[in-house]
């Protein structure tokens, strides 16, 4: 199956700083972007299951990076959502660390292969030193998709 | 006897059925599962001879299958209500596995191959528990 992640990131996706400081707050202000910028149909479903998968793990995955996500039928296909918080936000990260950049990945519950692999992409990806330097730095949403894009193979 | 915490191993030659045993033996157990896949660079180089393919190419593969495989796992895990922390490590096997027992403080192991895995596991601190 073919699937660039950077093909699901749109730049009225992003949110280049955050203001939320904590978990929930954070999904919340991410959704409640997605929303205004009408990528998601019905934002309480979806906060609904992300907070469902955030109870049962961890999607801090350490090394600053947080990958919070949920299939739900509250998004009509594979979408990814991008936020950077210069603080950090508690994600109880397997390496207890704060998350800087937090990716939102969500798919309708019929996509279940292009949603499993879309996590794997991103999780393969971010876990590339040079890759999470390079997005903390980013100044503008642009450059976010562009190093996207780059890096993905 | 009680497991809280219960760890799966994983590795790209991995028997897959072992995924949705060891989800249901966690809600059954009400234990917490964590997944542990270990990419094996020894493992790494003998494929990327027998296929004539570079290093690198194969050890990307892996690990993107290694990713495949814990989303899996969790997806199936969150349908059952079953709290999970998924993980990805390079290294020897057994090493990797008893630094993860030790950080996570993990009460067994649960393994499909018994008998191999216990040669493997020789060292094991906690049970093996063979699904």
């Amino acid at each position: 199956m073919q699937l660039k992640i950077s093909e699901c990131l749109k730049p009225e996706a992003i949110i280049m700083e955050i203001k939320a400081r904590e978990k929930i707050a954070a999904i919340n202000e991410l959704v409640a972007h997605m929303v205004k910028n009408k990528l998601v149909s019905n934002g309480e479903e979806f906060i609904k299951a992300l907070a469902k998968r955030e109870n049962l793990e961890s999607t801090g995955i350490g090394d600053g990076i947080a990958i919070p996500h949920a299939r739900t039928n509250a998004v009509k296909d594979l979408i990814l959502a991008f936020a950077r918080s210069p603080k950090g936000i508690d994600f109880s990260a397997v390496d207890g660390k704060p998350s800087h950049i937090i990716f939102l990945i969500a798919s309708p519950e019929s996509k279940k292969s292009e949603y499993i692999l879309a996590l794997a992409k991103l999780s393969k990806l971010l876990r590339k030193h040079a890759v999470r330097e390079l997005l903390r730095n980013a100044k503008e949403p642009k450059d976010i998709m562009e190093i996207i894009r780059k890096n993905e193979e | 006897m009680k497991f809280d915490k219960v760890l799966l191993v994983l590795t790209d030659d991995a028997d897959q059925s072992i995924m949705p045993d060891a989800v249901q033996f966690c809600k059954n157990a009400g234990s917490r599962l964590f997944v542990l896949f270990v990419i094996e660079h020894n493992r790494i180089a003998r494929l990327a001879s027998l296929t004539q393919q570079k290093v690198k190419v194969v050890l990307n593969k892996t690990e993107e299958e290694g990713w495949k495989l814990l989303y899996l796992v969790e997806d199936d895990a969150v349908e059952n209500g079953v709290w999970t922390s998924l993980h990805l490590e390079e290294g020897h096997l057994p090493q990797v596995a008893n630094h993860y027992i030790e950080s996570y403080g993990i009460d067994a192991m649960l393994v499909k191959r018994k008998d191999e895995f216990r040669r493997i596991f020789s060292t094991c601190p906690v049970p093996i528990v063979g699904l």
